[in-house]
């Protein structure tokens, strides 16, 4: 599934948040967004998944049958996974249940949703579920890795995390990294990555785009690594 | 910075938290209609007040106007402090954001208490006090007597602020602290109701002529139990501090019922079990449960053992108010507290239309409890079958979608945990809150008279099963208006999410 971005603006009062006239995400494509803190990541994903008004311009999800515009009907909520932040997580939930809500209303049966966890044990490593605690109550890693798993239980084909890496400790950064680029294999989904951590956005995505200020300033080609050097020069975080 | 120095700066800061209060910072409308709804109910304590001090005057053998209220005092205050739930704040909250400065925790209190005690909302029963004296007492008895009178008022409420606080700061240990004030306030109001003369007419009057007559022991003696109700605070609050910043909630989940016989609604079955979860492990709302359910039982037992309630109007109200109570308290912020995670229902298709057919009938599921706890009352004959269901139906299919409509204009998250103070609803909240407590009485009494008894109720059910039959339809009315205002609403779940 291709995602099409066209002139597409928000402000924040005076504040420019995202003005992008024109980007393409391919389908089957791992995308990385990096840019410096209020360069617009999560506004922009924000606004393909439709939870805030664009000023202007349209953002499109297509592929050979369909071409829908987001802001117009529901229907790739069907086949599109996010975590944002906490605000998409059920709180009062235990990690169970909100499996288990988030399954049975997208129609997958238990034994599905067995398969998946299945899949997941090693990354959720004996603290999520059967613990009898409420979401709210888990630390804030093992509520990232619930976040992540959820917008991955519906087997979406366009997958949207941001900053997935944040609170993780490093085994769990590593897992889900590997986690990503299983699915991307397997399913061909388009995967839309933003990170402050550049070794790990330059490690699994084939291609990065550098906001500044809301827009895109460098759309990077990484099918070899070779974005590390750039992105290093431009955050400036070489010794 | 000396203390004083301190002091002001801690109050300018309480005055732009309540001036940039995220509700009324980009709304100016609300702003207007809470300022007019402060106007609003002014003016109906100032008729209150006047009105009373027209009516009881000489009504009663002879005894002057203020003493027959006087000896009603306690009523008043027990309102006064049930009302301070929603409008005020207790110390321990409000010096949160300063514990880990360099100031003295002790201060902190001080301050808060102090501005507790002088708080103006301590003089709004002036609005009724003020008209009702100036007739009563000022006119007949002299001006010293009218302020002496007024002073002693204003002392009690101080008072009663303060043990508000108290049991307010109690109840962030235990919710089971809610059983004191309820007590302490059933024993007086059976005092004063139960029996054929108010119990506690002589002392209230003697307390509040004392005021009149500026007895000094007497004012010593309440500023003396202000002293020991602040001094009580003042450790009880300090001592709470850092429990309230520290504060765990249990971890260990207790309830974890799988309510897998609402398995077979599918969608909706999981929706409602959101609903149930929500309401059970959410102190919020299952605060606003057990009230409704206290209210309802309060109103039902004195209706069942005294003629307080017989007159034709309170039989209505009490029967209406049973019914729609739960509804009231958690409708009017309906998807308030969903504001919460309002960007992971968005995320699914149709989420929004499913929750609230849920929420519709999780609700209406609720209605069985009032006709049991109004069962004695029907079968005393105290209140009739037809007004009980009339009330029920019209609840169900003309108040309910009422009440839902806010599902298309709320957009203020409400905390799920926290304190009862603060977001308990906006002025346009109230406002409905109130036209759907007086409609149904309304229709029903000129229905009856001019259609005769029970056709005004057998009206009220056939509204309200029109109501029922076309729940789907409505419901899809509100969430496709939702959905057109889904982008300011979900950025004022945003922009007031743990404000």
């Amino acid at each position: 599934m291709n995602i099409i971005i066209q002139n597409l603006r928000k402000n924040f009062g005076e504040k420019v948040a995202v003005n992008i006239e024109s980007f393409k995400i391919n389908s089957g494509e791992i995308l990385g967004l990096v840019g410096n803190n209020g360069a617009g990541k999560s506004t922009l994903f924000r606004l393909i998944l439709d939870l805030i008004k664009a000023d202007e311009g349209t953002v499109h999800m297509m592929d050979n049958t369909r071409d829908i515009n987001v802001a117009e009907t529901e229907e790739w909520k069907d086949w599109t996974g996010a975590y944002v932040d906490d605000s998409f997580l059920i709180d009062y939930l235990t990690p169970d249940e909100y499996f288990q809500f988030i399954a049975r209303i997208s129609g997958k049966e238990p034994e599905e949703l067995q398969e998946f966890l299945d899949k997941f044990k090693h990354f959720m490593a004996d603290e999520i579920l059967g613990q009898k605690k409420f979401i709210r109550n888990l630390s804030a890693g093992n509520k990232q890795k619930v976040g992540i798993m959820a917008a991955m239980l519906l087997q979406p084909q366009i997958l949207i995390l941001d900053e997935p890496f944040n609170f993780l400790d490093p085994s769990s950064q590593s897992a889900i990294k590997h986690l990503l680029k299983k699915y991307n294999e397997e399913t061909n989904a388009t995967i839309l990555v933003s990170s402050h951590n550049l070794q790990h956005t330059v490690d699994i995505c084939p291609r990065i785009a550098l906001l500044e200020h809301g827009i895109i300033i460098r759309d990077i080609d990484n099918k070899e690594g070779q974005a590390q050097a750039e992105l290093e020069d431009y955050f400036q975080v070489t010794d | 910075m000396n203390k004083y120095q301190l002091y002001r700066l801690l109050r300018k800061n309480e005055n732009l938290k309540e001036r940039r209060h995220p509700m009324f910072d980009k709304n100016r409308f609300m702003k207007f209609l809470l300022i007019f709804m402060w106007l609003y109910y002014a003016a109906i304590l100032i008729f209150m007040g006047v009105t009373m001090a027209i009516g009881m005057k000489g009504a009663y053998n002879g005894v002057a106007a203020h003493h027959v209220l006087d000896g009603w005092f306690p009523i008043v205050l027990i309102v006064d402090f049930w009302v301070r739930f929603i409008m005020q704040d207790t110390p321990v909250n409000q010096a949160k954001p300063y514990t880990l400065l360099p100031i003295r925790r002790s201060f902190l209190m001080h301050v808060y208490l102090i501005r507790s005690g002088f708080s103006l909302g301590n003089l709004y029963w002036g609005f009724m006090l003020v008209p009702f004296g100036l007739i009563a007492i000022a006119v007949p008895f002299g001006w010293i007597t009218f302020i002496g009178w007024l002073f002693g008022w204003w002392l009690l409420c101080i008072a009663n602020g303060f043990s508000y606080l108290y049991v307010r700061t109690l109840l962030t240990k235990h919710m089971a602290w809610l059983i004191l004030p309820i007590i302490i306030h059933g024993a007086i109001l059976a005092a004063m109701i139960l029996p054929e003369h108010n119990w506690l007419d002589m002392p209230c009057t003697v307390l509040l002529n004392a005021f009149a007559n500026w007895k000094i022991l007497f004012i010593l003696a309440v500023i003396a139990v202000i002293a020991i109700l602040y001094y009580a605070n003042f450790l009880l609050q300090n001592s709470m501090v850092y429990n309230e910043i520290g504060k765990k909630e249990e971890v260990e989940v207790k309830n974890t019922a799988k309510m897998s016989y609402l398995n077979r609604y599918g969608q909706i079955g999981e929706y409602m079990k959101l609903e149930v979860r929500m309401k059970t492990r959410n102190k919020t709302p299952k605060m606003q449960f057990v009230m409704g359910i206290g209210f309802m039982l309060f109103f039902s037992l004195m209706m069942y053992f005294t003629d307080a309630y017989s007159g034709g109007f309170m039989k209505s109200f009490i029967c209406l108010y049973n019914y729609i109570f739960l509804g009231v308290t958690t409708l009017i912020g309906i998807m308030c507290h969903e504001g919460n995670y309002i960007d992971g229902l968005m995320s699914r298709r149709e989420s929004i239309y499913q929750l609230l057919r849920a929420k519709f009938y999780f609700n209406s599921f609720l209605l069985i409890i009032p006709p049991i706890i109004m069962l004695p009352l029907m079968i005393s004959g105290k209140m009739s079958v037809w007004m009980n269901l009339g009330y029920l139906f019209f609840t169900v299919g003309v108040l309910y979608p009422i009440l839902f409509q806010l599902a298309v204009y709320n957009k203020d998250t409400f905390p799920l945990n926290q304190k009862l103070t603060g977001k308990q609803g906006n002025a346009t909240q109230q406002i409905i809150s109130m036209v759907i407590l007086f409609l149904p009485i309304g229709i029903e009494k000129l229905a009856t008279l001019l259609l005769g008894d029970p056709w005004g109720y057998i009206l009220l059910m056939s509204a309200g099963i029109i109501g029922v039959v076309t729940h789907k339809l409505w419901l899809k009315n509100i969430y496709q208006r939702f959905m057109v205002r889904r982008y300011t609403n979900m950025e004022g779940f945003r922009a007031s999410r743990n404000s």
